[in-house]
């Protein structure tokens, strides 16, 4: 986490958005992400000078680290902190001592010196939460997934075409560096047609927090409850869902699925193990799988082509004509000059060996030093588009700008979340329902 | 003798109007050759010197080939002083050059070079120590890559790209997508990960190294000792000589050694691995 005066984040967005390509003809990446528009270096300079005032709502674990994010920031500033839980509220407040304040939300929403907040509550506060600020006319920005039922999520969509105000859901991967890149390589046809997706989170955690007193069981253990929380689904799986959707520009009609407790079972209501597939019109799959009782396949995103794999969460390619280990480096460039690509040729090494298995050369998607979440925290992970995309709030708290697509990204991912757990408790295929269907989506 | 049977093979791709030539077996190990931006006749014309030039490296280095230069002064010079030709004479006034600039650590005798004694005035070796045979198992691709690219260069090739048997590589001119040609080094132990990416352009890249199957090849001429460990070691230069000589010498180097070699070599890049 960058200290503040260190090496500030809103430099860094700046950064990060030259890094991509954006001052030397990066037309090609912003129609990947549109959402990145406002966050141009000359866009920048109309802040300057300007802080956004924040609140937070919610500040335990993950309000804290998005705390330490928007403190590194110098287009804002942390006016107001709001939580129930006494402990946590008094740690933010020794982080922050000049913010004021609450335990009621609805109070701080009250306060006119706030430009927008930040909400990093349980998910069934999700929808109330944003609701309300929005009503309050304050920019919002709230943790994923974006809220606890179908009916919340279509709520929110729609309070969000008739409000003027900003609304943020973090979904980090769209302000990840390899994410962005991956994409535009993907778009650009280097992996081929897509022809499957995979995705899987693995962990071999409880997913519990200590509980001082009995009573607070369900407060703090909120992600293992139905009325609190979609489990699995909504809090882990909803990042890769976007990711599968941006990847393929469609969304999926249906899903089958199943969800048990496998392992942990300590009266948890959501399923420690859950297996499903997503079904595009086009009949390629998302094949998604999530167990907590094993770490050993770790997280990843992976999208398939005919002539490639992305690896999105490693940052890693790897070519199909490569495969096998007969080819020799000298081949793999020929197939690569053949498909007008330029990349690294694995042709240098201290000597031959011999082949035992098929393997595939990996390419990285970025030069250099970039960050590979191992997915095992229960918090996040440094570097992985977090800082990025709250920069970028406060940037549009003070702009006014809504960001493109991020509310619309949202919404599929938490839908198809949604849809999920139906299919897995009614053990059935669920289609994706026809009243829930918004216009940014295709089938 | 000629030596017949090392296959040879080509493939033009009008599209990209490159040339692929292909030598299976050839100095123990496989060559490789993409020329760019040459007509399939020119290509051609260009690839049989080359073929041409490899086959007569193949025949005056191979020291199992009895017919071979090396082996007969291999099998001779311990008896008495043995006369060879003028590019012979050349490659052993290198090699002593090495020798001396690697602070003995290059030695193709990998015992004593100093017992190889070399007569000016007649062109003569003579061996005066027994045991001491010459092996250019570190020097001859390095070598035959220096004689390649003087062919290239004079058949007006700008844009050429050359793998021989994976460890020497190089790069003329730039990839038709890129500005360099970009070559991984792969990591011997783990086969999915990359421990280097090099981008040459008009440059030499060498690779030593031990691998899982074959450790220990690497040996201190005056210790006798193999080197040991997952380790390897990568140079790059405009010399692809230089290149090959110093990979193998970064192998066996102390440190102390490493800083007093590198002041007698204009390389680009030494970097070493430990796996």
């Amino acid at each position: 986490m960058p200290e503040k005066g260190s090496k500030q984040v809103d430099t860094s967005l700046r950064q990060f958005i030259k890094d991509l390509g954006f001052i030397s003809g990066g037309a090609a990446l912003l129609a990947t992400t549109p959402w990145l528009q406002s966050f141009t270096p000359d866009k920048a300079k109309e802040i300057n000078k300007e802080k956004a005032r924040i609140g937070f709502i919610g500040t335990g674990s993950r309000g804290v680290y998005n705390m330490q994010a928007v403190m590194a920031l110098q287009h804002a500033e942390i006016v107001a902190l709001c939580d129930i839980y006494p402990p946590n509220l008094k740690e933010a407040s020794g982080l922050c001592p000049n913010a004021k304040t609450y335990t009621d939300y609805r109070k701080m929403l009250e306060s006119p010196d706030i430009d927008g907040v930040i909400i990093s509550t349980p998910l069934y506060l999700h929808a109330p939460m944003t609701l309300d600020a929005l009503d309050a006319g304050k920019h919002v920005y709230c943790e994923k997934a974006m809220a606890l039922t179908m009916e919340e999520c279509k709520a929110i969509y729609e309070a969000y075409q008739k409000t003027d105000k900003v609304l943020y859901f973090c979904m980090q991967r769209m302000f990840d560096k390899k994410y962005i890149r991956g994409m535009q390589m993907i778009h650009s046809g280097v992996i081929g047609d897509i022809v499957g997706e995979r995705c899987h989170w693995f962990r071999n955690h409880d997913w519990r927090r200590p509980v001082p007193s009995p009573e607070l069981e369900r407060q703090i253990n909120w992600r293992l409850y139905r009325d609190y929380s979609g489990g699995l689904m909504t809090e882990l799986a909803s990042h890769q869902l976007e990711v599968c959707c941006w990847a393929m520009r469609k969304v999926p009609e249906s899903v089958v699925g199943t969800g048990d407790i496998v392992y942990w079972k300590d009266g948890r209501e959501v399923y420690d193990s859950v297996n499903l597939v997503y079904h595009y019109s086009n009949g390629v799959k998302i094949n998604y799988e999530s167990l907590i009782s094993n770490k050993f396949n770790g997280m990843e995103d992976q999208i398939l082509g005919n002539k490639g794999t992305m690896n999105l969460a490693t940052g890693i390619y790897y070519l199909e004509d490569e495969a096998g280990g007969k080819k020799s480096g000298i081949e793999q460039l020929i197939g690569q000059i053949g498909n007008k690509i330029y990349a690294s040729v694995p042709a240098a090494g201290p000597s031959w060996r011999p082949e035992t298995k098929e393997k595939y050369f990996p390419h990285h998607i970025l030069e250099g030093e970039f960050h590979v979440n191992d997915g095992l925290s229960m918090i996040g992970a440094l570097k992985d588009g977090s800082d990025e995309i709250l920069s970028a709030f406060c940037q549009a708290c003070i702009t006014g700008e809504k960001g493109k697509n991020i509310v619309e990204e949202a919404y599929l991912a938490t839908m198809l979340c949604h849809l999920g757990n139906q299919a897995m408790a009614e053990q059935k295929q669920v289609t994706f329902p026809e009243e829930y269907k918004i216009p940014y989506m295709k089938f | 003798m000629h030596k017949r049977g090392i296959a040879t093979d080509s493939t033009y791709y009008e599209e990209s109007k490159m040339f692929h030539g292909s030598l299976k077996n050839i100095m123990g190990t496989r060559f490789d050759i993409l020329i760019m931006g040459q007509n399939k006749l020119k290509s051609q014309e260009i690839w049989n010197d080359i073929v041409f030039e490899l086959r007569r490296l193949h025949r005056i280095f191979n020291r199992f080939d009895n017919t071979s230069e090396t082996s007969k002064i291999n099998r001779e010079a311990i008896l008495a002083p043995v006369r060879v030709s003028p590019e012979m004479w050349s490659i052993l006034q290198s090699s002593q050059m090495y020798y001396t600039r690697t602070l003995t650590l290059f030695d193709i005798t990998l015992n004593d070079f100093s017992k190889v004694l070399m007569n000016e005035n007649d062109h003569s070796v003579f061996f005066s120590k027994k045991d001491i045979s010459l092996d250019f198992g570190g020097y001859a691709k390095g070598y035959a890559i220096v004689k390649v690219r003087d062919l290239i260069y004079r058949a007006g090739v700008q844009h050429c790209f050359i793998d021989f048997g994976n460890s020497s590589i190089l790069g003329i001119g730039h990839h038709p997508y890129g500005d360099a040609w970009k070559v991984s080094v792969g990591n011997p132990y783990n086969c999915d990960e990359a421990m280097d990416e090099i981008s040459l352009k008009d440059l030499a890249l060498s690779v030593s190294g031990n691998t899982p199957s074959y450790a220990g090849h690497i040996v201190r001429p005056d210790s006798g000792e193999p080197v040991k460990g997952h380790k390897a070691v990568s140079v790059t230069s405009e010399n692809p000589l230089d290149a090959e000589v110093l990979s193998t010498v970064f192998m066996i180097a102390t440190d102390t050694e490493k800083k007093r070699i590198s002041k007698n070599f204009k390389v680009q890049n030494i970097s070493e691995y430990r796996l």
